[in-house]
């Protein structure tokens, strides 16, 4: 039964009309371009309502983007999200409208959201806080800027997702935490070696030197009273124990190369084959040989250095003789031309090549790179005494001077060995 | 007058060696050899008269206790003992190690000699220091 009186379907007839002028002035609002949006409340909290209006390509626009876009009223209620923020938070947009924003931002990540906010209504801001993401908090940035539409304000956040950006910095900082272990592991195995072969050289040198001491005291003192085998035995003790000693020198040279060095300084190449010439009298003239010197170039170089790697070119080139013919030793400067030594220089002018030329016995051209390992040796040492270490250290020390070392030879007629070092040294920064 | 030369090394081989060089030279007056820089200050310690001390005090650089060049330091920080000529000798000699027994107040740094020849010639060139 119908139990409402006239009366009060007249003040309903009444409220209606006026909610229907309210409906009507929103519509003239809203195609007045007036209204982005509108938030009712019902007791299920608000509920927004977004217009596709004028501005409907932006709207696609910022749908499309790949980040996180919402407008927030002076309340901070998201007031419009695009769905990359929905998908960001892992939910329905539905449920994302209307709610403040300040509930999905995890409480206590980063800088106090509320002051964040504040300011963002004032100025320009940038922030990162950490978001509720489903059961997960995720990284992101906030960019906050202020958007004036008539005399309403709305505050513009554009979310960044930090996740992948975090991720690739946390692999980068762990990758590089792991390069600086075996970089800090080769540093100290680098210096395990180095001493190594500085403690056992030295300590290898007390023992050579006993045998060879009372080897020779076995010589001097007790030798007729050996038979002719024994006294053989005796000359192959000293023989060795000599050589010992002069493979335990070099492997400390050697070694030593590693360690740091003294300056710099020009280096007048002619002035140091002089020295090393003068070294080489006694044996260059005993082997009755004819040395040339021609004037070389200045480069800048450990002086020290690169006097061991000549003096052990020009010790090779005494020692490796042809018996049959004089010697002769030519020191002279050739033009650097990269690619007729099959090499790649930034510039072949800012090089000076020395050239160390013997007509000894040569060696074959198989081995003109082998003969720079630690060790390599071409010849019986029964024939010519030697380390095998000389050449090794020549080409650590050439290297280190970012020069290049390389050999020519024609076996039974001689060999060159060219020398390529740049006039200046690159400096470390 | 022979040369009061005191021999610090701790290696008996390289003790020997300097009595089968030396004992023959008159111009050498061997004393008995100490093992280590510590056995050396005791017995310079108890030297009664300064006309007993050894003219010329030969070390060895590698030692137990003690090394050549702690000894060096010691000695030529002491009133008494720093006019002393001391040397070093040693089996490896290179050019950081002469650099800082030179600093330290040695008055020669040489390799040790593996026969008669390089002994004597070290022991003449020791000897001009006195």
């Amino acid at each position: 039964m119908i139990t409402r009186s006239y009366e009060e379907l007249l003040a309903e007839v009444e409220m209606l009309r006026m909610k229907l002028d309210e409906a009507n002035d929103t519509l003239d609002a809203i195609r007045n371009g007036q209204v982005d949006a509108f938030v009712v409340n019902s007791d299920n909290g608000h509920s927004v309502y977004t217009l596709k209006s004028a501005d409907h390509a932006y709207r696609v626009f910022i749908e499309q983007m790949a980040e996180g876009a919402v407008s927030l009223n002076p309340e901070g209620l998201i007031i419009y999200s695009n769905s990359q923020f929905a998908r960001m938070l892992q939910r329905p947009l539905s449920s994302i409208l209307g709610r403040m924003f300040s509930d999905f931002v995890l409480t206590g990540s980063g800088d106090d959201f509320g002051t964040l906010i504040a300011n963002g209504w004032n100025d320009n801001v940038k922030a990162e806080v950490e978001l509720l993401s489903g059961d997960d908090v995720i990284p992101a940035q906030l960019s906050l800027n202020v958007v004036h539409l008539e005399d309403e304000k709305t505050l513009s956040v554009i979310v960044t997702d930090l996740t992948s950006r975090k991720e690739v910095e946390r692999q980068l900082k762990m990758k590089n935490e792991k390069l600086e272990e075996l970089n800090n592991a080769l540093i100290n195995s680098n210096h395990d070696l180095q001493q190594f072969a500085s403690v056992a050289s030295h300590d290898l040198q007390e023992p050579v030197r006993k045998i060879q001491v009372f080897s020779k005291f076995l010589k001097d003192r007790s030798f007729g009273d050996l038979s002719d085998a024994a006294q053989q035995y005796v000359e192959k003790i000293i023989a060795s124990s000599n050589r010992m000693k002069v493979l335990i020198t070099d492997i400390l040279t050697y070694s030593r190369l590693s360690a740091p060095e003294s300056a710099l300084e020009l280096v007048d190449m002619t002035e140091l084959f002089r020295e090393i010439l003068e070294d080489f009298d006694l044996r260059i003239s005993e082997k009755g040989a004819e040395v040339r010197l021609n004037e070389l170039c200045v480069v800048e170089g450990h002086k020290g250095q690169l006097r061991q790697v000549f003096h052990n070119l020009v010790s090779n080139a005494l020692k490796f003789t042809a018996s049959s013919r004089t010697p002769t030793l030519t020191i002279e400067k050739k033009d650097v031309d990269a690619k007729e030594l099959g090499l790649s220089l930034d510039n072949d002018a800012n090089y000076c090549r020395i050239s160390v030329r013997d007509n000894g016995i040569g060696f074959d051209e198989r081995f003109s790179s082998s003969i720079f390992s630690l060790f390599e040796k071409l010849n019986p040492k029964s024939t010519y005494e030697g380390s095998g270490i000389g050449l090794a250290i020549a080409k650590k020390i050439i290297d280190k001077h970012h020069g290049v070392i390389i050999a020519k030879s024609v076996l039974t007629q001689g060999s060159e060995f060219s020398v390529i070092l740049p006039f200046k040294q690159p400096r470390a920064e | 007058m022979a040369t009061r030369v005191i021999l610090v090394e701790d290696d008996s081989d390289d003790r020997d060696l300097f009595v089968t060089f030396f004992s023959d030279r008159k111009d050498v007056m061997l004393l008995p050899a100490v093992t280590n820089g510590l056995e050396l200050i005791e017995y310079l310690q108890n030297v009664k008269s300064d006309s007993d001390l050894p003219h010329l005090i030969v070390l060895d650089q590698n030692m137990p206790m003690m090394n050549g060049k702690q000894t060096l330091q010691f000695l030529k920080n002491n009133a008494r003992f720093s006019r002393i000529p001391a040397v070093i000798y040693s089996t490896y000699t290179d050019t950081n190690l002469v650099i800082e027994c030179k600093n330290l107040g040695a008055s020669m740094v040489a390799s040790k000699p593996i026969d008669d020849a390089g002994y004597q010639k070290m022991m003449d060139d020791f000897l001009q220091l006195v």
